[in-house]
């Protein structure tokens, strides 16, 4: 176990140090830099001794190596750095993006796993109507662009019922409530693809199990339906389900760019988007850094879910 | 019975959703924007900066609320008394300028307004390498008396009373304990507005919350509890805050500006750029055509700009054939329609210049504002004569100005924002302005710019759109249309208003209807 949990703590050090390096590289790449960012603002234009001089004021004319290194320094100081336009730490920066970003994301996890284990279990388990209907709902689901799907329900429940706010985010702290309603219409939004990604593969494993031979087996011993499929094949089926919840996580958290867009969310992806637009690297590198911190969390408790789930996994 | 129990689960999530989407109306958008309590106020991007040293003036809401402008410029055009009483020129030549500031004034801090504080400011901003720090660069600051600054430019400078107003942001005069501490400029305020940044409602790129300045020097003048700045980037999520109730009053956005109409918001928008094409290599380097006067003219000639107008800008637009917007500054109503569309004269001209059959030539453009279908319905109209224009687009706008101000295109597409010709200058037509990257020295350019910055009152008036009315005959650019900048606003304010000196809305004047 100690062993495990060393080479864990290893290959996720490595992994952030990659991902960090080469956000530093990628960002270097693209076109322009932060000091054409400042002075482009300016409709009156600039000149090439300007944009020298901004470059030194805002640090960026010194090498890249040199660059990532100071940032390697202050993080092992503690400090993500600080945001180039306007000094701010980039901790704090980014600590009002990150309830929002998990609201959303761990919503629609939740009501993905919730409503789409459900969904995918009345498919298996009902091959008439009731099965049919499920599988066109799932299908609508893949259909349905979020974005579109996005408009409308701010149409029908902000504008014209206004049950949600039309967009914005409010902390939980205070009003509970209030939060709720502000995360309801984007994890709808998000969760209509999720909701069918995880039935539909609920679905294809669940049927998997109910024909194996060990249900037949549990039949014949007399143990009802509902032990049947809850206490033994749901448990079977569910390891390829919890990998897809923890790959959708993953997904959600660099996907939801468009429609924290859409509902004036503060989410990272915002910011990525706004620091990436701007040559912002310390933003940049700080969302890269916390994004990655979620990854190998979100794989570990994948890992720790099949350990759960699947004896043999726990006794290897 | 199998399937209840996920059922159930389903449905008790569904239920949740319904009960809280009743339970807690009172605390909805439309709850929060009651009129006199919170105005919310959607802009379309944040600002880089609060400093007001560094911030740009496309940000000036973030700036005006809690800095007072020594000067407030009203939504009329007109100017009044800000942090300074009075002001004027001494002199005949727009080089010494003298402030009286008004007494008794306190920061939001506690400290307290003086003349040294003026001075010191206005030495910072004008160190602090921002947007609009050339525009002070060389100037010197001094305190007259307590309550006197008198600025004395090295060049004549016209402008001042409109550079230190709100919309220019470094009007707004930062706190001896701001001035103190630079570093925290960026994120939080120290000014004498009626405001002041309430930094724990604050997320940074996402909204900003404005609480009453307990030391404003005229509480009749702050109307709200409390201002929220928010940010929303999507047009339609803009419309969308202000249809659902969640905001007063928001940035509009071509895309959006019908439906406002429809859905009965107020829609305030003045002309405020004008958008067309930069013929920059007047001296033939890289297109030689570009060279001959005539050539030039012959593409003013070539564009028909009604349609163009009618097809890329309906409802927000309006044909120009000068560099700036009708009514603005140097306006020529007689110059009005230099340039009719006019294909045969166009031809005519070409031949005359040597180029009977037409050329080729590059062009640059960004995708802001329109200007690459702009861009693309020029180079159709100006294929009618002959002339092939080879587009670059370049999504990324840092590439687009890097290409445009280098030298590499002789042509690239604009979007200039009208301004005081004195303040266009520097940066559209004088010899080392960004927009003049061939660096075209006209003798007799500089001597009416010149004049003009010594004039005042009508005879700078005549002077100015002499300057417009030569640019126009010399067809350094091809002007094709003026746009607004949009603003909508529900009906529970009043306020919202521009006008063409005053194109920018100022929140100042933004207050409960009723």
């Amino acid at each position: 176990m100690v062993r495990e949990t060393v080479r864990w703590l290893v290959s996720s050090l490595v992994l952030l140090f990659v991902v960090t390096a080469l956000t530093f590289v990628l960002v270097s790449l693209a076109p322009g830099d932060a000091a054409r960012s400042v002075l482009s603002g300016q409709s009156t234009g600039y000149t090439n001794q300007q944009y020298q001089q901004m470059r030194h004021l805002l640090g960026i004319d010194q090498p890249l190596p040199v660059q990532y290194w100071h940032w390697l320094d202050g993080l092992l100081h503690g400090s993500l750095g600080t945001d180039l336009f306007n000094g701010q730490p980039v901790t704090d920066a980014l600590a009002g993006r990150i309830g929002p970003s998990l609201s959303i994301v761990l919503g629609t996890v939740l009501v993905a796993g919730l409503v789409g284990v459900g969904l995918g279990i009345v498919s298996a388990r009902r091959a008439g109507i009731a099965g049919r209907i499920v599988d066109v709902i799932t299908l609508g689901g893949f259909a349905v662009p979020n974005f579109w799907l996005a408009l409308v329900l701010v149409e029908l429940l902000a504008v014209k019922v206004a049950a949600f706010p039309a967009g914005g985010y409010v902390p939980p702290a205070g009003d509970p409530a209030g939060w709720i309603r502000s995360i309801v219409l984007p994890v709808i939004t998000l969760s209509a693809g999720a909701v069918a990604l995880i039935a539909k593969q609920t679905r294809d494993c669940m049927a998997d199990v109910l024909s194996r031979e060990f249900v037949t087996m549990l039949r014949a011993r007399g143990l009802g339906t509902a032990s049947i499929v809850y206490r033994h094949a749901l448990r079977n089926a569910a390891i390829p389900v919890v990998t897809v919840l923890g790959l959708l996580l993953i997904n959600l958290l660099g996907g939801t760019v468009l429609i924290e867009a859409v509902f004036a969310v503060p989410g990272l992806g915002q910011e990525a988007v706004t620091a990436s637009g701007t040559h912002n690297l310390p933003v940049i590198e700080g969302i890269a850094f916390y994004f990655t911190i979620a990854v190998v969390v979100a794989n570990l408790l994948v890992d720790l879910s099949y350990r759960r789930l699947n004896p043999k996994a726990r006794a290897s | 019975m199998t399937v209840r129990r996920p059922l159930a689960v389903s449905a008790a999530l569904a239920g949740l959703l319904v009960i809280t989407a009743c339970s807690s109306g009172s605390a909805t958008g439309r709850a929060a924007g009651t009129a006199g309590d919170t105005l919310t106020v959607v802009t379309v991007a944040s600002p880089q900066s609060l400093d007001p040293g560094k911030a740009q003036q496309n940000d000036a809401w973030f700036d005006q609320l809690a800095y007072e402008p020594l000067i407030v410029r009203r939504s009329d055009g007109t100017l009044q008394p800000g942090l300074a009483t009075s002001w004027s020129y001494q002199g005949a030549d727009n080089k010494t300028f003298v402030l009286h500031l008004r007494p008794r004034v306190k920061f939001s801090d506690g400290s307290a307004l003086t003349a040294r504080t003026v001075v010191d400011d206005l030495d910072y901003v004008s160190k602090a390498h921002g947007q609009l720090a050339p525009f002070l660069v060389g100037d010197t600051f001094t305190a007259t008396d307590p309550l006197t600054v008198t600025i004395t430019a090295t060049d004549p400078n016209p402008n001042f009373p409109v550079l230190l107003t709100q919309d220019y942001i470094i009007g707004g005069i930062i706190s001896p304990k701001g001035l103190a501490a630079p570093g925290q400029l960026g994120t939080h305020t120290s000014g004498a507005g009626p405001y002041m940044l309430d930094a724990a409602q604050t997320v940074t790129g996402d909204h900003y919350t404005y609480v009453p300045n307990p030391n404003y020097f005229d509480p009749k003048g702050v109307h709200w509890h409390k201002v929220v700045l928010k940010v929303i980037t999507n047009a339609q999520s803009v419309l969308n805050a202000l249809r659902s109730g969640q905001a007063q009053v928001s940035v509009g956005d071509p895309s959006t500006l019908v439906a406002a109409r429809q859905d009965g918001l107020t829609v305030a928008s003045s002309p405020l750029l004008w958008n067309g094409v930069t013929l920059a290599d007047r001296g033939g380097t890289v297109a030689k055509p570009l060279a001959d006067v005539r050539v030039r003219q012959a593409l003013n000639y070539a564009t028909n700009r009604s349609v163009i107008t009618g097809a890329l800008f309906t409802g927000n637009g309006k044909p120009v054939s000068q560099v700036t917007v009708p009514g603005g500054y140097g306006y020529d109503p007689a110059m009005a329609n230099l340039y009719p569309y006019d294909p045969n004269k166009a031809r005519q001209l070409l031949a005359q210049a040597g180029y009977p059959n037409g050329f080729t030539m590059k062009l640059v453009t960004s995708e802001f504002q329109q200007m690459n279908l702009l861009a693309q319905a020029l180079a159709q109209q100006w294929q009618r004569i002959g002339v092939h224009v080879q587009v670059t687009d370049d999504a990324n706008p840092d590439q687009y100005v890097s290409d445009a101000f280098s030298g590499k295109f002789p042509a690239f597409s604009t979007a200039f924002g009208q301004l005081p010709v004195w303040m266009e200058g520097p940066s559209l037509f004088l010899p080392t302005a960004a927009y003049n990257p061939f660096h075209t020295d006209d003798a007799t350019l500089k001597s009416l710019y010149a004049q003009s910055s010594r004039a005042s009152g009508a005879a700078k008036t005549g002077l100015d759109r002499h300057i417009i009315d030569y640019l126009a005959q010399q067809a350094w650019f091809v002007p094709v249309v003026s746009t607004g900048l949009p603003y909508y606003a529900t009906t529970t304010v009043t306020g919202v208003a521009t006008s063409v000196n005053a194109p920018l809305l100022s929140l100042y004047e933004v207050r409960p209807a009723g």
